[in-house]
C-alpha cells in the first residue's frame, strides 16, 4: 500500500469515527439536533439515501455491459465496479439509520414487515443487492483468489449472476424511486417520470464514480484510454436522457399551468441556485471529460466531483419543494384568489416562536453534515481499504 | 362500524377549545397539536382575510379510508383498527416518519426529542404533567397494540387516536367533541345510514378536504352558510 493510500485511510477512519460521536450525540438528543421538523420530516439522511443508491449503479453498469453485451474493453473495470457498488449500497444503508427516531426497533422490519411499504421493499433490495455485488465481486476474484485454473468457472459464473444482478440494480433506483413517487400529497414526486430519472442519473453518476477509481487505481494507460472513453460515453448520454426526464415533467406540469403545480415551482424558486448547480455542474464536468482534460488522472477526478457534487445538490432538491408545498393548500370557500396552506404544527418548542408554520427552511445542521461526512468516508475506506488488500486491480 | 366525524363550519367559532382539549386529555408535549383550528385565507387566527367573510377550520387526522399513513408503514405500526379508526402503535413505530411525508393533511407529529424534557421547559411543579393518565392497549390481528400512552417515547410519531381510550373504557366522544362550546362537532358510525353524523352529511352538502388526494377522509364539514346570506342580502 502506498504512503498517499494510507494517510488517506487514516483521515477517511477519524472522519468515521467523528460522524459515530456525532452519532451517540444525536442518540442521547434526539432528532432535535438536526433541523428536520413536523413540516419537513425527511432531510439530508433521506437525500444522501439516494445519493448513495445512485452511486452505487456503476457495478450494473459494467456487468450489464461486459456480460451481456460483450464489452470487453471494459473488463478490467468490473471488479472495480462491484467494490464501488458494495461500498455504496451498504453506505445507503448506513444513512438511513440516524434518520431513524428508534434504531433499535429497526428489526422490526423483518419481524412486522407492511407489504404494502415501498420502504420495506428498498430494504430488502437494497440488502440483496449488497449480497448480490460481494458474491459477485468474489466470483470475479476467483482466478486471482484460487489460481487461473477458476478463469473459465469465474467466467461462467460471472455470466449467469449478470442478469440477475442486473434485475436487482435496476430495482434499487427504481423502489428508491418509489418511496417518494407513490406519495400522491407531493406534487414534487408524484411522477411517472421519477423512477426512469432516479434511473437515468443513477447511470451516469455510477458509472462516474467507476470512472474515478478506475483512473485512480490504473493511472491513464494507453491499453485502458477506450475502455474510459466508453464510460464517458455512458456518461454523456444518461446525463442528457437525465435532462429530459426532468425537464419533460417539468415542461407538462408548467404547460398545465395548475395552482398546485406553480406553487410546487414558486418554492422551487427559493433554491434556483441549486437548481442552476445541479445542471451546470454535470454538465461542466461531461464538457470536461469530453476534452483532453480526459487525459489526466487529477483532470477526471476533479470533474468527477463537480459532477458528484451536482448530483447531491440534485439529490438535496427532492425535499424543499416537496415539503414546503403542503398539500393541504386550499382555494377557501368563497375566496376566488387565494390559494391558502394550512400551518403545521412543527413539533419543536421554541419559547417565543410560534409552533405553528407554513414553510420550513430547511438548513442541516453540524450534526447532519457530519454524520453524513462519516458515511461518504467509510464508502471512501471500504473501497480503498478493498483495493489494498483484495486482488481488485488486475495485472496486466 | 367507520369511526368518523362532522364538523359544522357555520357553528364553529373558532375559539380552539378542541385543540386545548385534545392537547390537555391527550397529553401533548409543546410543540405538539394533534388537532388545531385556522382562519383559511389569512396568516393570523381570528382575523379575517376580509371583512364579514372569514370561517374556521378545525383540522386533526382525517382518519382517511385509503389512508396512505397505513400504506406506506414499514412496520404496520400506523394500522386501521375495525372501527375504522388509524391507530399508532408506540411500541411498534421505528420512527422513519415516511407516515408524516405521505400523511397530505400535516397532522402527523414526532417526537423529535424526549416528551419529558420539553414538558419540563413549561414551569410546572415539578414532574407533574397533564393528561389521561393510563396506558391504552387494543388488540388487532391478534397483537396486543400499545395506542395510547401518556409520556410517548423519543422517536416515534404520534397523532389523534380517536380518543380510543375514551371510547373503548367508557363509551365517551373524543374530548374535541366533548369540548367544543358552540356544539359543531358530532361523530358517530358513517355506515350507519340513520346515524346523526349520516344525516348530518346527506342534509347539507357535506364535503371532505382534498378530495383529489384520493385519501376518502372520516372527517366530513359542513358548509358555512354565512356565503348563502351575503348573496340574498345584495
Ligand atoms: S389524515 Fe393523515 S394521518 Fe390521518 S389517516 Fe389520513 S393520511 Fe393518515
Ligand atoms: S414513523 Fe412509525 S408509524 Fe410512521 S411509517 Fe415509520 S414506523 Fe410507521
Amino acid at each position: 500500500m502506498n504512503k498517499r493510500r494510507k494517510y488517506s485511510l487514516i483521515i477517511a477512519f477519524a472522519i468515521m469515527l467523528a460522524g459515530l460521536f456525532t452519532y451517540g450525540y444525536q442518540l442521547r438528543e434526539g432528532l432535535i439536533v438536526t433541523d428536520m421538523s413536523n413540516l419537513f420530516p425527511w432531510g439530508l439522511y433521506v437525500s444522501a439515501l439516494a445519493f448513495f443508491v445512485g452511486n452505487a449503479a456503476g457495478g450494473l453498469v459494467l456487468s450489464a455491459s461486459v456480460y451481456m453485451f460483450g464489452i470487453t474493453k471494459l473488463k478490467p473495470f468490473a471488479k472495480i465496479g462491484a467494490l464501488t457498488a458494495f461500498a455504496n449500497v451498504t453506505a445507503a444503508m448506513l444513512i438511513v439509520i440516524p434518520d431513524i427516531g428508534q434504531p433499535l426497533r429497526l428489526w422490526h422490519i423483518l419481524r412486522y414487515p407492511q407489504f404494502s411499504s415501498p420502504l420495506a421493499w428498498d430494504v430488502f433490495v437494497l440488502s440483496a443487492y449488497a449480497v448480490l455485488t460481494i458474491v459477485y465481486l468474489y466470483i470475479l476474484m476467483l482466478p486471482d483468489l484460487k489460481g487461473p485454473g477458476m478463469k473459465e468457472l469465474s467466467e461462467k459464473l460471472a455470466k449467469r449472476i449478470a442478469p440477475i444482478a442486473l434485475v436487482f440494480a435496476i430495482g434499487i433506483h427504481v423502489v428508491t424511486a418509489w418511496i417518494f413517487s407513490t406519495q400522491m400529497g407531493r406534487e414534487w414526486w408524484f411522477t411517472a417520470a421519477l423512477a426512469p430519472d432516479f434511473l437515468a442519473v443513477a447511470v451516469f453518476v455510477g458509472t462516474t464514480v467507476v470512472l474515478m477509481a478506475s483512473v485512480l487505481l490504473y493511472g491513464i494507460k494507453d491499453q485502458y484510454k477506450e475502455g474510459y472513453s466508453i464510460l464517458v460515453k455512458i456518461i454523456t448520454a444518461m446525463f442528457f436522457v437525465h435532462l429530459f426526464l426532468m425537464y419533460n415533467d417539468f415542461f407538462i406540469k408548467a404547460w398545465y399551468g395548475a395552482e398546485s403545480a406553480t406553487h410546487v415551482f414558486n418554492i422551487l424558486m427559493d433554491s434556483i441556485l441549486i437548481h442552476i448547480f445541479e445542471v451546470l455542474a454535470p454538465l461542466l464536468a461531461i464538457i470536461l471529460l469530453n476534452s483532453k482534460v480526459r487525459n489526466s488522472v487529477s483532470g477526471v477526478v476533479v470533474s468527477g466531483v463537480i459532477l458528484m457534487a451536482g448530483v447531491f445538490a440534485h439529490r438535496f432538491l427532492i425535499m424543499p419543494p416537496a415539503f414546503n408545498a403542503i398539500p393541504l393548500t386550499i382555494k377557501p370557500l368563497g375566496f376566488i384568489d387565494t390559494y391558502w396552506s394550512y400551518p403545521i404544527a412543527t413539533g419543536r418548542y421554541v419559547e417565543g416562536v410560534s409552533t405553528i408554520a407554513d414553510y420550513w427552511n430547511y438548513s442541516p445542521t453540524w450534526v447532519e453534515f457530519t454524520l453524513l461526512s462519516g458515511v461518504i468516508a467509510y464508502m471512501y475506506f471500504v473501497v480503498a481499504l478493498g483495493v489494498s488488500i483484495l486482488p481488485v486491480k488486475k495485472e496486466d | 362500524m367507520r369511526r368518523g366525524w362532522v364538523i359544522d363550519l357555520e357553528k364553529c367559532i373558532g375559539c380552539r377549545s378542541c385543540a386545548v382539549a385534545c392537547k390537555q386529555h391527550n397529553a401533548q408535549p409543546p410543540g405538539n397539536w394533534w388537532a388545531t383550528v385556522e382562519t383559511p385565507g389569512s396568516k393570523y387566527h381570528l382575523t379575517m382575510p376580509e371583512q364579514g367573510r372569514g370561517y374556521f377550520l378545525p383540522v386533526t387526522c382525517q382518519h382517511c379510508k385509503n389512508a396512505p399513513c397505513v400504506k406506506v408503514c414499514p412496520v404496520e405500526a400506523t394500522y386501521k383498527d375495525k372501527d375504522g379508526m388509524v391507530l399508532v402503535d408506540f411500541e411498534r413505530c421505528i420512527g422513519c416518519r415516511y407516515c408524516m411525508s405521505a400523511c397530505p393533511y400535516g397532522v402527523r407529529q414526532f417526537n423529535w426529542e424526549d416528551p419529558k424534557k420539553t414538558l419540563g421547559k413549561l414551569e410546572y411543579v415539578e414532574n407533574y404533567s397533564y393528561g389521561y393518565p393510563l396506558n391504552h392497549r387494543k388488540e388487532h390481528n391478534g397483537v396486543n397494540r400499545l395506542v395510547y400512552m401518556k409520556t410517548r417515547f423519543k422517536g416515534v410519531v404520534e397523532k389523534c387516536v380517536f380518543c380510543v381510550h375514551y371510547y373503548d373504557n367508557e363509551g365517551l366522544d373524543p374530548a374535541c367533541v366533548r369540548g367544543c362550546p358552540g356544539h359543531a362537532r358530532f361523530v358517530g358510525d358513517l355506515e350507519d345510514p340513520n346515524s346523526t353524523v349520516s344525516q348530518l352529511i346527506r342534509d347539507n352538502e357535506a364535503f371532505t378536504l382534498i378530495p383529489e388526494k384520493g385519501t376518502e377522509p372520516s372527517c366530513f364539514y359542513l358548509p358555512p352558510s354565512r356565503k348563502k346570506k351575503h348573496m340574498t342580502e345584495v
